[in-house]
């Protein structure tokens, strides 16, 4: 896939166009399809969405080698934290029932005592993922606005919060590895069992999902962590 | 991929009719013709052929066992019978065909030894786990920590941690729970084992 750097005049048709992420970014950012001929510009604009941000945002998670560096001092952490918020939605009331669904029409279709396992796996793995939304949302998350709160008003107090953004970070692996386990045991190790093609269905919609989360990974990496770190030192 | 089948036959019409039948199967890209013993080596060695139909007099036992070594083992080698042989001599080859058999029973003779030396060539030894490799999956997904399976299986914790490195590397699967599907999908432990 050949990456794009997307500007204000970009038209959002040519970005789904040209690279099939961004159909499921968009919504997070409550565009809906139906984009005619308007560029990001007009859109950000008839959306009440800053274009820095937005420009920001689809180039991190569009292309894996795009450094934010500056543009960081600028950004909205509110703005930051409700499209995050919005991800993860989009991840537990759309993508992991649709996994469940497909999970369970395997197990269905292969009567095997393995795939009860593979069933039990997958929840297993299912249910880190969910810890770690909720760790995010209910932790991380409240903090980061706190502190930017802070920072905007010097009213907030988190002095009481004994958190530090730093612990944030080691949490993406051990939900990478069950899933890549996943995979090799659905492509190298199931023997074929009539299973084609929800076989098919599952990995596609497990891979999609692999390849969402690490670059949902990367926003935050790149782009949520570096600015809590500079809110962190601000209150020093 | 190009498979090429020899046949090593002097009677014209059993040639020409093994020909037709493989030739049928759509397996072979390339399907060579021998008439006369001599030189049957020579023609081995320049087209490599994945499979060998014989006269079972165009050569002898050491004559089987020298082709054999010649293609490190990798081509099967089918006798094709309509005269007396010693039972022990054919016994020697990978299977036998009659000119009594049905079209039907040389092709599944032909596919099945084909498939047979392609699973071989699959199964390469360095992706099987080993019987040690074995033993510490059995009690790794029985839910043993790396300490209780040096106990167990007397080896150090580092040998355990290297036989997890290379089961890992040969499986693809990193995880306790992931090998666990693993080991049921082998019966290398059952439903029973786990849970
Ligand atoms: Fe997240």
């Amino acid at each position: 896939m050949t990456e794009i750097i997307v500007s204000a005049k970009t038209k959002l048709a040519d970005i789904i166009m040209q690279d099939k992420r961004a159909l499921v970014l968009f919504p997070r950012f409550g565009i809906e399809l139906g984009v005619g001929n308007r560029s990001v510009k007009q859109e950000c604009i008839n959306k009440g969405i800053d274009t820095d941000f937005f420009l920001l945002m689809v180039n991190v998670f569009l292309n894996k080698n795009y450094f934010p560096g500056g543009k960081l001092k600028k950004l909205d952490v509110d703005m930051l934290l409700r499209y995050l918020e919005n991800s993860h939605q989009y991840y537990l009331e759309e993508k992991i029932p649709y996994l469940e669904q497909l999970i369970e029409e395997f197990k269905k279709r292969v009567d095997h005592p393995a795939t009860k396992q593979l069933e039990r796996f997958f929840m297993q793995y299912i249910t880190e993922v969910k810890e770690h939304l909720a760790y995010e949302d209910q932790t991380a998350f409240p903090y980061v606005a706190a502190l930017s709160e802070q920072v905007k008003s010097s009213k907030a107090d988190i002095s009481d919060i004994d958190y530090h953004i730093g612990v944030f970070e080691e949490r993406h692996d051990n939900i990478e590895e069950k899933l890549s386990d996943l995979k090799a045991l659905l492509i190298q190790h199931f023997p074929p069992h009539n299973d084609r093609y929800i076989r098919i269905r599952l990995l596609n919609e497990l891979m999609d999902f692999e390849e969402d989360l690490i670059n949902h990974a990367r926003i935050e990496d790149k782009v949520l962590i570096p600015i809590v770190e500079q809110l962190e030192k601000k209150i020093g | 991929m190009s498979e090429t089948l020899l046949i090593a036959e002097q009677s014209e019409i059993i040639r020409k009719g093994l020909f037709q039948i493989t030739h049928d199967l759509n397996v072979f890209s390339s399907i060579k013709e021998l008439a006369c013993p001599s030189g049957i080596k020579d023609v081995i060695i320049r087209y490599k052929p994945s499979m060998l139909i014989v006269n079972p007099s165009f050569i002898n036992a050491q004559g089987l066992s020298e082709l054999k070594e010649l293609t490190n083992g990798e081509m099967p080698v089918i006798a094709i019978v309509y005269a007396l042989f010693d039972d022990d001599y054919i016994g020697l080859f990978d299977d036998v065909v009659m000119v009594g058999d049905t079209r039907q029973k040389i092709r599944k003779k032909i596919t099945e030894l084909l498939n047979k030396t392609l699973e071989k060539d699959n199964r390469k030894p360095e992706d099987a786990l080993s019987s040690r490799e074995l033993d510490v999956l059995k009690l790794l997904v029985r839910g043993n920590s790396n300490k209780e399976i040096s106990d167990k299986l007397f080896i150090s914790t580092h040998t355990v941690i290297s036989h997890r490195k290379n089961i890992t590397q040969k499986l693809n699967i990193k995880s306790v729970a992931g090998l666990t599907v693993y080991a049921i999908l082998n019966q290398i432990i059952s439903m029973d084992d786990v849970s």
